[in-house]
């Protein structure tokens, strides 16, 4: 799966889980400050990467994640 | 944080009276921290303008919300974080591109939780800094002001307090909630409450300093969990006390000894960080307390009434036994009962039934109605020799008790003398006691504290009104001996000084040593023995022997030189057997002191308040009783001496049962000189002066052993 690939899939996703226009998920965009995560829609966000690729993120790891970009980067480790 | 009592802007200004508040990561969610601060400061008729900043909201409370501060067409004030803490700094960031002054960062996750946190703290402090930003926080429940003109809630308390002249300032945001509870039981007012929680910029001196300028405030009470820099708070704390002559209350917890334990002298395991925690404060001359409940009740007699001017207090009450009570805690507390004059007795007599009992306390019976109050008050309050007046109301069939304390309250009203009351009981005088507080006419549960306010309330009228002498500075010392005595040392690689170089430095501060030499080997001993004149006291010359009488490296009471000389070869004998590496220069050989009584001086150095130096009678008295007394150098001479008094056993040096009247003032001096030479010497780390020999009264003391412990300042 390439970058891009992903990139769509995870703005999908977190325009899905928080409500939002998809426009406004930036690559920079923080979860939390720019986007209005709180710490239910994080873990419904970590939830709903898992079942959008297919994979079991490490728990702690993802909680470290802040960005849309940092997302990519990490879910990229789990897909071929 | 700028000195907030500097030239140009109070840096707390933008804090404590905003035109305009941002709260920057607040949501829709009633219950949840993030919300609530912001519908207190809508709820509780903020005078400014207000903003929710929140990512996903379109409005809050009704009220449009921006998505970043940066959003806000309007200058911003003050900006109140309630983000989460990993990402307080990108909301910092913008609050300083925004322009915002002032900034209250509720939200935990800092310095509190480890290294992570530590490395967030400072990254917000950075970003402050680059900015120009003052803050409050993190870590903290926020910040109310009740000045009717701003009238900001900027917390997530339950309740906004009433309008008062109390300042109340908490490193612990859960006190606050419950203090504002209990105050508002008892209808207390106060003027600003601030959380400060981690003080990562904005200090509890910061804060401290800018109620001394308030006027609002008349009085500040504290709460504290650590006093990092001890010696910035004392200096804070006068200038509050003196220049502003408001009351500083501390409620500072933390009792424990821990790291006492640890250290090597007699003075650094006595001086637990409690005891010099409360030296510094007496020294300070803040009132230090122990409850929540005797903080307020301090702080309402000092807020409401009049300072008393002196000690004398008339009693009045309708019960013998409850008089009784109060008489005895009104002596407890070192208060006095009032003498009337003839003319007050007079009118008790013609005013007051004949069983009423005219004297101090003055009983008006327990079927007493308010005229009987009037008379007994009134006349008090007017008598030249009476400074408050102590109400004591229990609850009869026929005791009117509302009438009653209004007319307490209009008594008071109308002279310039403190009056506090006791209405004792609880249902039956609860409306009176509503009263009372309504008027702020203190009033306490208990009798022992009324008359402990009482005297708390004139020790601070003292106590503002006290012009100290600056701590002496001898002429005759002779700093550099003693510097380069102590650099010697640590280059060299000691620990402690040699006998011999520890009695040097307190030479050059003129402390008053024996006459003393190092022999080399016992015939040495013998001759310079007899050179000093005999009886003397022999002691091992060593960098690493410091607990001399546990290896047996002391011998006292050397009579002949051939004694000397077995004296010699015997202590290095012991120090060879005991401590087989250490370093030996010889043997220290000094003239034996006279008779006197022994004393013990002593210096620790603490991180947070610097030289502390102490003071106890010896022996028995500071190993076993721990009857020492501690101040922070400099100490003005009035400080010393009581420190002095401050020893329970000090009367065996004054003459007690018969004793010789030991030379006390010799015994000043030396803790001053003590004094300055610690304030001059940052090398030294812990001193004891164990023991010092006091003689009798124009004879002087002498120094007999000294320990010094050195460290690079």
């Amino acid at each position: 799966m390439d970058r891009s690939e992903i990139q769509n899939r995870v703005t999908s996703v977190v325009a899905s889980v928080l409500g939002i226009d998809p426009a406004e998920v930036l690559p920079a965009s923080n979860f939390v400050f720019d986007l209005g995560a709180d710490s239910l829609k994080s873990v419904e966000l970590v939830a709903g990467f898992e079942e959008e690729f297919d994979i079991d993120l490490d728990e702690d790891k993802a909680r470290e994640v802040q960005t849309v970009e940092g997302a990519v980067d990490f879910i990229a480790q789990y897909v071929k | 944080m700028a000195d907030p009592t500097g030239p140009g802007r109070n840096p707390l200004e933008p804090i404590f009276s905003p035109q305009s508040v941002a709260v920057v990561g607040t949501t829709r969610v009633p219950g949840t921290v993030p919300f609530d601060i912001f519908h207190n400061i809508l709820k509780d008729d903020f005078q400014g303008t207000i903003y929710p900043v929140s990512p996903s909201a379109k409005s809050i409370a009704g009220v449009k919300a921006y998505k970043y501060i940066l959003d806000i067409p309007d200058p911003v004030d003050l900006a109140v974080i309630v983000f989460p803490s990993s990402v307080v700094k990108l909301a910092m960031e913008q609050c300083g591109q925004k322009g915002v002054k002032g900034v209250i960062i509720i939200s935990a996750g800092f310095r509190e939780v480890g290294p992570a946190g530590v490395q967030r703290e400072q990254e917000i402090k950075d970003i402050a800094r680059k900015y120009g930003i003052s803050f409050i926080g993190p870590n903290c429940l926020g910040v109310i002001n009740t000045d009717p003109a701003v009238h900001l809630n900027a917390s997530f308390a339950r309740r906004m307090p009433a309008e008062g002249n109390i300042g109340f300032l908490s490193q612990s945001g859960a006190l606050c909630t419950a203090v504002l509870d209990y105050a508002h039981a008892k209808n207390i007012g106060f003027s600003k409450f601030v959380s400060f929680g981690n003080k990562a910029d904005i200090s509890d001196i910061d804060l401290m300093l800018s109620l001394k300028d308030d006027p609002a405030t008349k009085v500040i009470l504290m709460y504290l969990e650590e006093m990092t820099h001890g010696a910035a708070f004392v200096d804070a704390a006068r200038r509050v006390i003196h220049e502003a002559g408001k009351p500083v209350l501390v409620l500072k917890s933390g009792r424990t000894s821990q790291g006492a334990s640890a250290a090597a002298s007699h003075t650094g395991s006595l001086a637990a960080s409690d005891e010099i925690v409360d030296a510094a404060l007496r020294q300070a001359g803040v009132i230090r307390c122990q409850t929540v409940e005797e903080m307020f009740n301090n702080a309402i007699a000092l807020a409401y009434q009049p300072l008393p001017k002196g000690r004398r207090v008339a009693i009045i009450t309708n019960a013998g036994g409850p008089g009784v009570l109060t008489t005895d805690a009104a002596i407890h507390e070192r208060l006095e009962l009032a003498a009337f004059s003839d003319k007050t007795r007079d009118i008790f007599k013609r005013s007051l039934p004949v069983t009423a009992n005219i004297k101090n306390p003055v009983d008006v019976i327990g079927d007493a109605r308010a005229d009987r109050y009037r008379v007994a008050m009134g006349s008090a309050l007017a008598d030249e020799n009476v400074d408050g007046a102590l109400v004591i109301l229990t609850p009869q069939s026929m005791t009117d008790i509302d009438t009653i304390a209004e007319e307490v309250c209009n008594v008071a009203a109308a002279h310039d003398k403190p009056t506090y009351c006791s209405f004792m009981g609880e249902t039956d005088v609860a409306s009176g006691i509503a009263i009372l507080q309504r008027r702020n006419i203190p009033h306490y549960i208990l009798p022992e504290s009324m008359c402990r306010a009482f005297a708390r309330a004139h020790d601070f009228r003292t106590e503002k009104g006290r012009r100290l002498t600056p701590a002496a500075q001898f002429a005759d010392v002779d700093p550099p001996a003693a510097r380069q005595l102590l650099d010697a040392a640590i280059a060299s690689g000691r620990t402690y000084l040699t006998p011999s170089d520890a009695m040097k430095v307190l030479e050059a501060y003129r402390l008053p040593i024996l006459q003393s030499a190092v022999a080399q080997s016992a015939e040495e001993a013998a001759r310079v023995a007899a050179a000093i004149g005999f009886p003397v006291a022999m002691k091992v010359e060593s960098d690493d022997v410091v607990h001399k009488f546990d290896v047996g490296a002391v011998v006292l009471g050397v009579d002949t030189p051939a004694a000397a000389a077995a004296a010699y070869a015997t202590i290095l004998a012991n120090v060879k057997a005991h401590q087989s590496g250490a370093r030996v220069h010889g043997v220290f050989v000094q003239r034996m002191a006279g008779a006197g009584d022994e004393v013990i001086l002593g210096v620790k150095r603490d991180p947070a308040f610097g030289a502390v130096v102490m003071f106890g009678l010896g022996g028995l008295f500071v190993e076993i009783f721990r009857d020492v007394a501690f101040r922070i150098a400099p100490i003005p001479l009035e400080h010393i001496r009581e420190m002095m008094h401050e020893v329970k056993a000090f009367p065996i040096l004054t003459g007690a049962r018969g004793r010789p009247h030991r030379d006390t003032a010799a015994v000043e001096e030396c803790l001053q000189r003590l004094s300055q030479l610690v304030v001059d010497c940052p090398q030294i780390q812990e001193l004891d002066i164990n023991p010092l020999i006091v003689h009798t009264q124009g004879d002087g003391c002498a120094v007999t052993d000294a320990r010094i412990l050195v460290a690079s300042p």
